[in-house]
């Protein structure tokens, strides 16, 4: 166990180091969200009431096109550095690479949206201020069952010749219940029925992320196969 | 070190044979890049693997390094049937036993553009074993000559120098079995004469060396036995 925590570790160390270097994939992701956030604004009008009905809806198919946008450059840079192939010839479980991974992943993501929900507070006109302990719970749970189905789904897509369209493909039918959870637990949240309707959506999201790692985890070896 | 990688360990001590590979064949799709290679390699051996483009020397180094699984055939490496083929039942554990043991250079080599040459050094050693002190990379890098490089972004570094690189990781490992692509690819002669070095220490130090390249002069210096393939198939074998 504590090799896969070093080895998981020392891959997220490299990719955060990558990442603060470049600065890339944090930069394009801020822009493409902020413009998302916009368009969304734009498309429904100067209907105030209806953007603040929809905002928690809007947000999570912000972070869902966003996030998948920077699924593919994780495994990405491993094909510039050599190969993910090459990662495997370093002793012990090639999970580690999964792991270290989808904490890069998720991290990422989790930073995005500091900075995406106030925004799209301030764009929408929605109370997201007051509930602000709850909706990062549902941030939490909504993003680490992103990261855990998207990680594996870019792992697999990889070295597909058409891999930027095949991933949303096979990416977006798993995530529906991740969607689905998160939309509607920051919707019940923001309706100050965090105990009632957010329960049974927080209790789905949880529960669906526990189930997707384990299977993700267990198969994620066969997905570096050759 | 896990029971079955310890157990493995222990039970190839006396092992004389390093590879022994028998009737290998690899597909890719319709296109057969291995067809029934027959190859024992005893341990402590230099083997220069010599051939063309598309002969099967690449593919052969992956099957042997764990990277491939044999379409058909048996391939056993420091005392461990792969997986694969025929034989090969135990997959993670002597996959992992290998790999504990031996390792591939390929020939545009394995480091990441935006880390240092120290980082790539240190991110390796991570991934190999508990921690090792950046004096010790320092001193690993100033061995192959980068020393005043250890600091620069590898996105800076020129062929010559990222091959160099690559033989420091290399060389942060204890290795039985050394499996080296093209080593000696786009290198000037101080490059190659480094390479040639570290198969020496390599050599002196016991393991098992195997080198493909198209430069067979290079190739042949240090090698004890010449494989030719033609084919997928192995073309002649004999004394260097």
């Amino acid at each position: 166990m504590s090799e896969l925590f070093r080895r998981s570790s020392a891959i997220l160390w490299k990719d955060l180091l990558t990442e603060t270097r470049t600065r890339q994939g944090f930069t394009a992701m801020l822009s493409f969200s902020a413009l998302v956030l916009l368009l969304f604004s734009f498309a429904f009008g100067p209907d105030a009431a209806l953007l603040a009905r929809l905002s928690g809806g809007l947000v999570w198919v912000a972070i869902v096109f966003t996030g998948t946008l920077s699924l593919g450059r994780a495994f990405q840079s491993e094909e510039l550095a050599g190969g993910a192939q090459l990662l495997r010839l370093y002793p012990g479980d090639v999970r580690a690479l999964y792991l270290g991974k989808l904490a890069g992943n998720f991290l990422l993501l989790a930073a995005l949206e500091t900075l995406l929900f106030p925004a799209a507070a301030i764009l929408f006109g929605a109370e997201f201020g007051p509930h602000a302990p709850g909706l990062a719970f549902v941030a939490l749970l909504g993003t680490l069952g992103f990261s855990v189905i998207g990680t594996f789904f870019a792992a697999l897509t990889v070295h597909l010749r058409a891999r930027e369209l095949l991933l949303p493909i096979l990416l977006f039918p798993a995530l529906v219940p991740v969607v689905l959870g998160s939309v509607g637990a920051t919707d019940a949240m923001l309706a100050g029925d965090p105990l009632g309707r957010a329960s049974g959506w927080l209790r789905l999201l949880a529960a669906y992320d526990v189930i997707m790692f384990v299977v993700c985890v267990w198969i994620f070896p066969i997905v570096l196969e050759e | 070190m896990t029971g079955a990688v310890r157990d493995a360990t222990v039970a190839v001590r006396d092992v004389t044979v390093a590879v022994r590979v028998e009737g290998l064949t690899r597909r890719f799709g319709r296109r057969w890049a291995l067809r029934g290679v027959d190859l024992d390699i005893d341990s402590g051996a230099s083997v220069a693997l010599l051939g063309s483009n598309g002969t099967g020397k690449t593919t052969l180094l992956r099957v042997l390094s764990t990277l491939l699984r044999p379409t058909a055939g048996r391939v056993e490496v420091l005392g461990q049937v792969l997986p694969g083929g025929a034989g090969g039942a135990h997959g993670a554990s002597s996959t992992d036993a290998v790999r504990r043991r031996s390792t591939l250079m390929t020939p545009h080599g394995h480091a990441y553009e935006e880390l240092t040459g120290l980082e790539n050094l240190r991110f390796a050693a991570r991934m190999s074993g508990p921690a090792v002190e950046s004096s010790r990379l320092l001193k690993t890098l100033d061995d192959v000559g980068l020393e005043d490089a250890a600091h620069t972004a590898v996105r800076a570094y020129s062929t010559g120098m990222r091959k160099r690189l690559e033989l420091a990781r290399l060389s942060l490992r204890t290795l039985e079995l050394v499996l080296l692509d093209e080593p000696f690819a786009s290198l000037d002669d101080e490059g190659v004469s480094l390479v040639q070095a570290a198969i020496g220490r390599w050599r002196d130090g016991g393991a098992t060396v195997v080198v493909a390249s198209h430069r067979t002069r290079a190739a042949t210096e240090r090698a004890d036995r010449v494989v030719r393939l033609e084919h997928g198939r192995v073309a002649s074998d004999e004394p260097s």
